[in-house]
């Protein structure tokens, strides 16, 4: 068995003085060339808000399309499954559908969103994109999943909260228009990760304290040392591998991380938003996604959030909110005070 | 001469690298037309999309002797594409032959 993510122990070593593998390699990548299809990143359209602990609007029943890429790298594929229709048999195709009915139905019965876009917006999904494909992605109208390459991921459907995390990005990009980079593209993805986990919790009905608040949980394959992609609990502890290295995220200020990879590592100082959030959920007790949820989502729907918010920026949105909805001398804007104090993020 | 793909991002964010060396000469007619291939100097920016990369999709750096590209993963197409789907392979391919996980 071979495996391509390579520790810096194993960089150091060689590198593979074989001639390349041509004419295979060369066909699939034409072929797969042919299929590209080059995707418009959606404009973030920022749409008001509700006002704070209203929920007049009526959410409408989702309206889901599962397609299947057939492991071309094209989209949206072949229609599987359409509204209302019955299983397909096929478990990624499945967990797709439900997944999509699960997070619609916590944007609906909980904050009172309509879709994505809190205007009905039909949810598409693909699922088998890509030959063993690594990722699942939000491309700025539909989610779009891998089947993982078998040796350290599983096929991305299988984690309820990697689902809420790409649908909320879309709900992130109808919101507000963060850019995805450094500080506000790690707010952007810590953001789809408190959603994700929100769905994940909402449908088990968990209690903050009895939620696990990893994300991608169940992804890796046994042969991976980890128990998720990531932990909002402990950031930094997911997982610790051999081969993968060590979950690389900070669980403070004290610890960020300057990079250039990963667009600024949005997914790497997510792990400080994430984890006040968690703290926020842990200090007030019962279910995150009442009064922890009302103040993140209130932040996220507030029009306060610029493309280049920093955490402190956002720390004093969300600090805003838990004043707004619960007022300046309740346990909630005391909560959400004291988690970033806690993370190190100055208000 | 060396060639490397590095893969940072997607949801998981774990950065995954494939190298070959074309030492032969015949490694190297093989390599430099697909290196040739690429629009080295034409680079799509960073802020042509108005924010960078879309959610949770990989971004690649790319080094072959003296060039290097940075792009995001929906910019890899045509002989981009070709480079790094045979950088992986041929990586792949040796490190399998090797044994390693
Ligand atoms: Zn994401």
């Amino acid at each position: 068995m071979y495996c391509s993510i390579i520790p810096p122990y194993i960089l150091k070593r060689v590198a593979a003085q074989d001639a390349p593998q041509f004419s295979a390699a060369a066909r699939a990548a034409k072929e797969a060339l042919l299929h590209v299809k080059s995707v418009q990143a959606a404009r973030a359209q920022p749409s008001p808000g509700l006002p704070p602990g209203v929920r007049h609007v009526k959410a409408g029943p989702p309206q889901r399309t599962v397609y299947d890429a057939q492991e071309a790298e094209i989209l949206p594929g072949n229609v599987v499954r359409k509204e209302g229709e019955p299983a397909t048999g096929d478990p990624a195709a499945d967990e797709a559908y439900d997944g999509l009915g699960h997070t619609h139905r916590l944007y609906a019965d909980v904050f009172g969103r309509n879709s994505i876009d809190a205007q009905g917006l039909p949810l598409d999904a693909t699922v088998h994109f890509g030959k063993l494909y690594d990722n699942a992605f939000w491309d700025g109208s539909q989610m779009v999943f891998g089947d993982g390459d078998g040796e350290i991921f599983q096929r991305f459907t299988l984690s309820l909260s990697v689902i809420g995390h790409e649908l909320a990005h879309g709900v992130t990009q109808h919101s507000a228009g963060l850019a995805y980079r450094n500080q506000a593209g790690a707010i952007n993805e810590s953001l789809s990760d408190v959603f994700g986990a929100l769905v994940e919790q909402f449908v088990a009905q968990q209690t903050a304290a009895e939620a696990s608040w990893l994300i991608g949980e169940g992804l890796f394959t046994s042969q991976v040392e980890g128990s998720a992609l990531r932990s909002m609990k402990a950031p930094g502890t997911a997982y610790d591998d051999d081969v993968l290295g060590k979950d690389p995220q900070p669980d403070s200020m004290d610890s960020y991380v300057r990079t250039s990879a990963d667009n600024g590592g949005v997914h790497i100082n997510s792990g400080i938003p994430n984890r006040a959030f968690y703290l926020v959920a842990s200090s007030l007790g019962g279910y995150a996604w009442d009064s922890p949820g009302r103040i993140w989502y209130d932040a996220l729907t507030s029009g306060s959030l610029k493309a280049d918010t920093t955490f402190r920026a956002f720390a004093k949105v969300t600090l805003a909110s838990a004043e707004e909805l619960f007022g300046a001398a309740s346990k909630e804007h005391d909560a959400v005070k004291l988690a970033w104090e806690t993370v190190k993020v100055k208000l | 001469m060396k060639i490397t793909v590095q893969r940072s991002g997607g949801i998981a964010a774990l950065t995954r690298e494939w190298s070959v060396k074309a030492v032969t000469p015949a490694d190297k007619s093989r390599w430099e037309p697909l290196i040739a291939a690429c629009p080295w100097d034409a680079i799509p920016g960073r802020d042509e999309d108005g924010g960078g990369n879309q959610p949770d999709r990989f971004m690649y750096s790319i080094r072959a002797g003296q060039h290097r590209a940075t792009l995001p993963e929906r910019a890899v197409t045509g002989p981009w594409r070709i480079l790094v789907d045979n950088t992986r392979a041929a990586a792949e391919a040796a490190r399998n032959k090797d044994g390693r996980r």
